[in-house]
């Protein structure tokens, strides 16, 4: 290695990506159901309280019931004449494959690629798999990602989205399997030490979201916000990871990206946790 | 042959002569034979030193040390090295290096970027200065890595990447302006200032004015040139300062102490070379190269487990290229060489004490631009050694700035500058060796119109 590339090395290290805060706007939120009358009511009210920390007396909430689409161009379509802040919604609509724990369903598959609307995915209200503390505030929400550092809208979203007082938990999860297969190849390659590459590889690819952590950390103490911030940053196999994680935090609200500027499918690691996290609601952006 | 062992025909001087000759153009073509220069000139003075002995030019029989009643044959390589000057390159770089481990010049430069708040021309002005000082400090091959390394990193951060060639080529040639700083600060200046008994407080006292001054001119002329303006209005103002306040300065500091250990052994280091200087001491007697060499050591226990690190950092590259240099230029003084080349630039002398280190300047200058400008230093040293000028001659002073300034002509005319250029291409600017000197000759041509001024008025 040349010096030159060690002080860039030093000097790129040091330049660290902060967080730029923002308060979220949700004015307009657009409830998804193949519900009608009554239980669509339900579903609203129960929204209302469960999303308290975004309502206010500006906050408009609509429904869009079971009966007003029957396609996935007319719920595309009312979305886009609507044009929501946010989307709350559950799989499978219009479908009973809800019982199988596959897919997400047609209707939300689409949504959740089609518009860069946020999307709060439930527990199916019929599946009964929602855990016991969820759906009744965001006290406890937390933001999974394995490339946190300047995910500033993930970040701010998963603050916006927690009540007061309560806890927000930033993820990083650094796949394992991926460290793993490149130490392998690394391992082959006479003139670079493995126990080297593996010791700093590693402490950089962690140090990285931990500064940034730190960042949000000091905006938020500056902005002066009643938040208490957790920090997970491991490597690991992530869905048996994030599964672990969500269950000994005892997560209320799961905020995931699903877009992927590279390709129209849903980013490699949301689709599966849309897919299994099945017994909290997901905020899948 | 003659009756002398040691007399030398005209022949055999010419003959060695183009032997000096094509070491000097192998060393400009340095890149183009892919051969690092220690090696270059190790096969020159293993053929000097053969053919040497072969004509009977060496002093084998004085080879000798008599301490007490023991006698201590040497070899005859080993008194042609002038040891003093490689005890200061090894000890300083050795110490520079370690003091650099602590994060000392990456917080100094990562604390300035941030003071700058992002604002172009603040940034052009503490990069230029950072620059010439690390050169004086460090050597300025270092100095042009830190701060071109962190150039990149921040004017990509501010989204002024196309300034990016302007801020280097400034900072470049800065580097060549501070090297004039001390008397440690460059090679040439170790071997010329060694030579004419220069100390290093009166080198400093006497070139501090003109690096002060030439740097200032250098940045404006580069603001000019380059159109790097301060930012217009608050709101690019506050995102610039934003975008540099991101810079952690103590993400490279391992261990608090060592950072206070090295700042304060930086101190330390400056002024016990300064005070080398002072006549009659011990210090003085024991010479710049063993304070060096003390500081690395006391330096070297911080990192006692991990020590053969840095003796692996060492530019051995650059320490064997002296040791053989000086072994040519000892049988070229054998040969009668230097002897040659001295009544070469008789002429040059006759010329006054104005015009002559005038064009004395502009000569060494005009040679350092196209080939190293360190043997051209040693053998200059050596040819006005043994003309016994006096310490404050001006023929002196106009070797060190021609040698050092020459280098700002061309990309290969200093290692710095060739750094400047490495780090220009690496971003995928285009700078061929014409625009460099296209780019270049204004400001080199400016600072030697300056030096060879105040070298003949205010020295």
């Amino acid at each position: 290695m040349t010096k030159l590339d060690q002080f860039q090395s030093v000097f790129l290290a040091a330049d660290k990506t902060a967080l730029r805060y923002e308060k979220i706007g949700v004015e307009h939120v657009l409830v998804v159901s193949d519900r009608d009358g009554d239980a669509a009511g339900e579903l609203l009210n129960r929204m209302r309280a469960f999303l308290s920390v975004i309502d206010d007396e500006e906050t408009r909430w609509a429904r869009l019931d079971g009966g007003g689409f029957s396609s996935v161009k007319q719920l595309l379509d009312t979305v886009d004449e609507q044009a929501p802040d946010l989307i709350v919604t559950y799989r499978h609509l219009h479908s009973s494959a809800w019982q199988w724990p596959h897919s997400l369903g047609e209707y939300l598959d689409v949504l959740t690629q089609a518009t860069r609307v946020p999307v709060v995915v439930l527990p199916h209200p019929d599946a009964a798999r929602a855990l016991p503390h969820t759906l009744e505030h965001t006290e406890r929400v937390m933001a999974i990602t394995d490339h946190l550092s300047g995910d500033d809208r993930l970040v701010n979203y998963a603050l916006g989205f927690t009540q007061p007082g309560g806890s927000c938990w930033f993820t990083h999860v650094e796949s394992l399997a991926a460290f793993d297969h490149y130490l392998d190849v690394i391992s082959k390659i006479p003139e670079i030490d493995t126990e080297s590459a593996r010791e700093l590889i590693e402490r950089q690819l962690l140090k990285g979201p931990r500064d940034y952590i730190e960042s949000c950390r000091r905006q938020i103490a500056e902005q002066h916000l009643p938040f208490e911030i957790g920090e997970i940053v491991t490597m690991g196999r992530r869905l048996g990871e994030y599964r672990k994680l969500i269950a000994e935090h005892r997560v209320d609200l799961l905020v995931i990206n699903t877009m992927d500027d590279d390709q129209l499918a849903m980013h490699g690691l949301a689709y599966p946790l849309a897919v299994e996290l099945r017994q909290i609601p997901l905020l899948m952006l | 042959m003659t009756d002398d062992p040691h007399s030398v025909s005209g022949a055999v001087t010419v003959g060695f002569a183009l032997l000096l000759v094509a070491m000097i153009l192998c060393l400009a073509l340095e890149e183009k034979l892919h051969a690092k220069k220690s090696v270059i000139v190790a096969v020159f003075a293993v053929a000097c030193l053969l053919l040497g002995g072969l004509l009977h030019l060496l002093p084998f029989e004085e080879m000798v040390v008599v301490v007490g009643e023991e006698r201590i044959e040497l070899p005859i390589y080993i008194p042609a090295i002038n040891w003093g000057v490689v005890a200061i390159i090894l000890g300083s770089s050795l110490f520079v290096d370690i003091t650099s481990k602590s994060g000392l010049f990456t917080w100094i430069a990562i604390v300035l970027t941030k003071t700058s708040r992002g604002d172009p021309l603040r940034l052009l002005i503490f990069y230029g200065v950072m620059t010439v000082a690390f050169s004086a400090v460090l050597n300025n091959v270092t100095a042009m890595i830190i701060v071109g390394s962190l150039t990149a990193v921040s004017l990509g951060r501010l989204g002024i990447g196309d300034k990016l060639l302007g801020f280097l080529l400034v900072e470049g040639l800065l580097t060549n302006v501070g090297g004039l700083l001390t008397l440690i600060s460059s090679v040439p200046n170790i071997i010329v200032g060694n030579a004419a008994g220069i100390t290093f407080m009166t080198f400093f006292v006497k070139a501090m004015p003109y690096v002060v001054v030439v740097t200032g001119i250098t940045i404006w002329l580069g603001a000019r040139v380059f159109k790097i303006r301060s930012l217009a209005g608050d709101e690019a103002r506050s995102e610039a300062a934003r975008l540099v306040s991101g810079f952690d300065e103590n993400d490279g500091i391992e261990s608090r102490f060592k950072f206070n250990f090295g700042a304060v052994m930086l101190g330390a280091f400056i002024v016990t070379i300064a005070a080398a200087s002072i006549p009659d001491t011990v210090l003085n007697s024991l010479g710049m190269g063993y304070v060096a060499l003390s500081f690395a050591v006391i330096m070297l226990v911080q990192y006692k487990s991990i020590a053969d690190r840095f003796y692996q950092a060492v530019d051995w590259d650059l320490l064997a290229f002296f040791g053989a240099l000086f072994v040519v230029i000892n049988v070229m003084e054998h040969a009668q060489v230097l002897a040659l080349i001295g009544r070469g630039l008789a002429p040059i002398l006759e010329l006054g004490e104005t015009v002559g280190p005038a064009t004395m300047l502009f000569s060494s200058a005009v040679a350092s631009s196209v080939t190293d400008n360190i043997p051209l230093a040693a053998m200059l040293a050596q040819i006005l050694g043994n003309l016994d000028l006096a310490a404050d001659s001006p023929y002196w002073w106009a070797v060190i700035f021609g040698a050092n300034l020459g280098g700002n002509i061309t990309p290969i005319g200093s290692a710095s500058t060739l750094v400047a250029v490495t780090i220009i291409h690496k971003h995928g600017l285009e700078l061929s060796f014409a625009g460099f000197v296209r780019a270049a000759l204004p400001f080199a041509a400016l600072q030697l119109v300056l030096a060879a001024g105040y070298v003949l008025w205010v020295l």
